[in-house]
């Protein structure tokens, strides 16, 4: 459990809107599960980061949430993307795209010589 | 977008704040659950399955606090969170919040009250066009005073002056006119053509005046006011049928001004001036005049330009003497009309502002009591780690609730306020009708109430915060160190309001001084029982028309004698204060060296021995006798004085003894034709004692007398001394003139009235300094027994103490007042020196006075003296009661 990462603010709300996008409406519980699978169990997301993010998220207008029963029989808030949700998430997609290929020539220069 | 959504989302979050965090907790809740349920699904035991995830999600209640900081505004939070402590604070304390709030409330809504009053009247804009490119022009005489225009003199200022783009004159009066509803008394003005561009007005329907309606001998046209339109000529759209007759003659109504546009003030109609032709004379002063600066002139150039024209005019003009222009001047239209009321406005700001002051002091020196009672609390809050700017803020917040609702307050209580200062206020404060708590008046209120909450915050504030708050959880909450510096603090508080309150009071005095020394002036007539009534007949100058005038007065003053009650009727031009009489040039003549032509006279005016200077009045004898005027020596107007005989004069005895020192004028002959346009002598036949004719603080003017019935003039007030009640005269009065004339309509009015208006200013002025003077006075009196009566409570033990030791009761109660009349005597002395130095500002206010009247100051210095040290020996008293055994055993 230690050696696990905490996922670092500016990325986790890429990733829960990437999650949503994916994976269509979803509690916070699953939000957190299914970016720590996806991370390989690289990442842990507990909730003190998590809701904060998703309520700014909300906020903003990219999410909307609605109270919803889990599949095993538990009340819970269902988190879906919205419209805005869906262009910013291509915007700050291709942005940290862009980002992650700039610095991968910076830490890889034999690639370029 | 994303940012400003957010952010009203935020803002909405600080309501239904329980549901929100109730939501919150379900849906943590419901997460925890979910994640059990998964690692009950792995096979741990519910046990262990909770203690995971319990672990693996972090603090349950941190959580929820970063939660709530990103859900709402936390900086907003923590005010309304200072707000909602600070009001149950204040709400514990209902006697102190009350006590300051409606201080607070008493000072801002005086101030606002007061400031609507000088915003309305001296700096609200004038309500026409781009105001402030309007102009007064005038003269200026050879004792550098600004006086109305000459007809010439405006002439050449129009026609070579290059700095204006529109210039007109006017001057207004009072006339009969008929031919709408019924027969009025109007105010009408005379404008030369370019009056409404000057403003910048059209007219709303139908045309405005051409030069070609201002031609002598042009058919009579006249405009009218938009309320004189709807009321009085029932709103038609077509004006050619409408018709009114002013003074006798028929014009018609082209016309109708734009609504609230009502200049010269009070005026309903504007006609062409000078329809009978132009004065020629450059020393008759008929008009004022009016101009609009051209684009890019300032005033001080246009000022230049018309000086220029004036100097040139006194150079080469055939024409000379005192009451030939020495130069021009040109000021802003706004400070000619309201120049005169800015000084007295001005102080009676200055005094509500010192009233504000002291109503300041007062509340400071509460807050700083209720401080010290909060240490305790204070000291609580810092040792659980408040930061001082958290406890600051505390108490700035405390302090605009105070203000603001102190200021709120005030502003309710200012529109009551603002309406008892308009009906108290004289009837020449000009632009009366602009005063209102408006929005600049809100704002100010608004502003003010922020600068004093901020004043007051920052100074308890940063009483209360320094110093090592610990200190006052050792010693129990009955800090005296803390406390030995807050009431030095509260002493000069008090000293400070003492100082104010005697530079108040002894304004208040000087003005009360004033008026009473004015009201100690004789008149030099009587004011009672007096019924004055205003007629004007149509303005005639055919000689013949004039004596049928006269005869018609006659006739009226003969049937007045007869309403009951009624013991004398007189008639005069103008009564005494009320607007007054037109002054000129006379000339010594003797009977047989009357000239031939005009021109004649002309060079007899060069002759300084022969000119005297005096007030032109047109009397019957019974004036002198209704208005109590003595008769010196001589005789008064009789039958003897008909028309067609030697027409005579009654004189003042100022100018008796001023033109003929050491001889007796009786038997003179005078000639003062330009006031009548009639050439013929007048015999002095007597001499009356002095009037003060246009108000009691300037001295009396020299004046001739000449009878009604050899000068008939065509407006006349007349005055009658009746036992009778005033309305059953004026009743009596109306009816016979319907009776003689039903065209001639008739204001009616008391002599006493119109006196007791011409001291309305100096009234106004003291009622309201007077009126601060006596809230400061309480308010500081309130100051120093608080502070004293705290002091005292303070000092119980030490008073015990000392007591125990053998001090008698007046050892303490001397040691009480000495405490106290330390405080005063700093206060006062300080007040002193501020009153030398600012009664200087109501020096122009003052009359018979100066302003440093030592009476005054004694007076005043005594009445504090004597009341501050009553509110010390009430506290002292309780003081030297002080039982040791209680007072020791109440630690």
């Amino acid at each position: 459990m230690t050696d696990k990462r905490d996922v670092w603010q500016g990325t986790l709300a890429l990733m829960v809107l990437k999650t949503l996008q994916s994976m269509g409406a979803l509690h916070g519980y699953g939000i957190a599960r299914r970016i720590e699978q996806t991370s390989g169990d690289l990442l842990s997301v507990n909730y003190g980061t998590l809701y904060p993010a998703l309520l700014k998220l909300e906020q903003e207008g990219y999410i909307s949430s609605e109270w919803g029963v889990s599949d095993n029989n538990r009340k819970a808030k269902y988190y879906k993307l919205t419209r805005a949700g869906r262009k910013q998430l291509e915007t700050e997609a291709r942005e940290w795209e862009q980002t992650t290929e700039i610095l991968a020539r910076f830490l890889s220069p034999e690639r370029e010589s | 977008m994303p940012t400003l959504r957010s952010f009203f989302a935020r803002l909405a979050a600080l309501f239904a704040r329980q549901r929100r965090d109730r939501e919150l907790t379900d849906e943590l809740e419901s997460h925890l659950q979910l994640h059990i349920d998964d690692n009950l699904r792995r096979g741990m035991s519910p046990e262990e399955a909770r203690r995971q995830a319990v672990i693996g999600l972090g603090g349950l209640e941190q959580t929820k606090e970063i939660y709530r900081d990103r859900r709402g505004l936390p900086m907003i939070e923590t005010l309304l969170q200072d707000l909602r402590f600070g009001a149950r604070t204040l709400a514990r304390n209902p006697g102190f919040t009350a006590v300051a709030v409606l201080t607070l409330a008493l000072g801002i809504g005086a101030t606002t009250a007061i400031f609507s009053v000088v915003y309305g009247v001296l700096l609200r804009p004038l309500p026409y066009r781009d105001s402030n490119r309007i102009m007064a022009v005038f003269e200026l005489t050879s004792k550098g005073t600004p006086s109305r225009l000459a007809d010439p003199n405006f002439d050449d200022f129009r026609d070579q002056s290059r700095s204006f783009q529109a210039i007109a004159k006017y001057g207004d009066n009072v006339a009969s006119v008929s031919g709408a509803r019924q027969p009025t008394r109007t105010t009408v003005a005379n404008v030369s053509p370019e009056f409404l561009k000057v403003f910048g007005i059209q007219p709303i329907l139908g045309r405005d005046f051409t030069a070609g309606d201002a031609k002598k001998g042009a058919g009579p046209t006249v405009l009218v006011s938009y309320g004189y339109w709807k009321q009085e000529l029932g709103s038609p759209r077509d004006l050619s049928q409408s018709h009114l007759k002013i003074d006798g003659a028929i014009y018609s109504v082209i016309g109708v001004l734009p609504a609230g546009f009502r200049f010269p003030s009070d005026a309903d109609l504007w006609l062409p001036a000078d329809l009978g032709g132009e004065n020629p004379s450059r020393t008759s002063h008929n008009y004022s005049a009016v101009g609009r600066l051209r684009d890019g002139v300032t005033v001080q150039q246009a000022n230049g330009d018309i000086s220029a024209i004036a100097r040139r005019i006194h150079d080469i003009s055939s024409e000379q003497g005192d009451y030939l222009l020495k130069d021009g001047i040109v000021v802003p239209l706004q400070d000619s009309i309201t120049g005169q009321a800015r000084s007295p406005l001005l102080v009676l700001l200055g005094a509500v502002g010192f009233l504000l002051l002291v109503a300041c002091a007062n509340v400071a020196n509460l807050l700083l009591a209720q401080a010290s009672v909060r240490e305790r609390e204070l000291a609580i809050r810092s040792a659980l780690g408040a930061a001082r700017g958290r406890l600051v803020r505390q108490f700035l917040t405390e302090a605009f609730l105070l203000a603001l609702v102190g200021g709120g307050l005030g502003v309710l209580g200012a529109f009551w306020g603002v309406a008892g200062l308009v009906a108290l206020a004289p009837e020449n404060l000009p632009r009366l009708d602009s005063v209102s708590i408006s929005i600049p008046v809100l704002v100010f209120a608004f502003l003010l109430s922020t600068a004093v909450a901020a004043g007051l915050g920052v100074f308890t504030a940063v009483r209360a915060t320094s110093g090592d708050l610990r200190k006052a959880l050792v010693e129990g909450g009955r800090g005296q160190a803390g406390a030995q510096n807050s009431q030095r603090v509260g002493q000069i508080i008090v000293a400070a309001q003492i100082a104010i309150t005697l530079v108040l009071v002894v304004g208040a005095g000087l003005l009360g001084r004033s008026l009473m020394k004015v009201l100690e002036v004789n008149p030099g007539f009587r004011v009672d029982k007096i019924v004055a009534m205003d007629v004007s007949l149509p303005w005639v100058e055919d000689p013949k028309a004039k004596a049928d005038q006269a005869i018609f007065f006659s006739k009226l003053i003969d049937r007045l004698k007869q309403i009951p009650g009624v013991r004398k009727v007189g008639a005069v031009s103008a009564l005494p204060m009320d607007g007054g009489l037109p002054d000129g040039t006379f000339l010594l003549m003797s009977q047989n060296e009357l000239p031939k032509t005009v021109d004649g006279f002309g060079l007899l005016r060069r002759q300084k021995e022969r000119i005297g200077i005096a007030d032109f009045c047109v009397a019957t004898d019974e004036y002198f006798q209704v208005l109590g005027i003595p008769l010196i020596r001589g005789r008064i107007f009789d039958e003897r004085d008909g028309p067609n005989s030697p027409h005579v004069a009654v004189i003042s005895e100022s100018l008796a003894r001023d033109r003929w020192p050491n001889q007796d004028p009786i038997g003179h002959t005078i000639e003062f034709g330009n006031m009548d346009s009639d050439l013929r002598l007048l015999t002095i036949v007597g001499i009356v004692g002095d009037v003060h004719e246009d108000s009691l603080d300037l001295p009396p003017q020299p004046t001739v007398y000449v009878d009604l019935f050899q000068r008939p003039r065509s407006a006349i007030t007349l005055t009658m001394l009746s036992d009778a009640d005033t309305r059953s005269v004026t009743s009596a009065a109306r009816g016979i003139l319907q009776d003689l004339n039903p065209e001639i309509p008739a204001k009616f009015g008391t002599f006493s009235q119109i006196y007791s208006a011409s001291l309305g200013s100096r009234r106004f002025n003291v009622i309201l300094v007077g009126f601060f003077g006596i809230v400061a006075l309480l308010l500081a009196t309130a100051g120093v027994f608080g502070v004293m009566a705290y002091s005292v409570s303070r000092r119980t033990r030490e008073i015990g103490v000392r007591v125990a030791l053998g001090a008698s009761s007046s050892d303490v109660l001397r040691m009480i007042l000495s405490q106290g009349l330390r405080t005063i005597f700093i206060g006062v002395a300080v007040g002193i020196i501020g009153s030398l130095a600012l009664t200087r500002t109501v020096e122009s206010l003052l009359f018979g006075v100066t302003a440093t009247d030592p009476l005054t100051f004694a007076g005043v210095t005594l009445l504090l003296v004597g009341t501050a040290l009553l509110a010390c020996y009430v506290p002292a008293r309780r003081a030297m009661r002080v039982d040791p055994m209680v007072a020791l055993r109440h630690e």
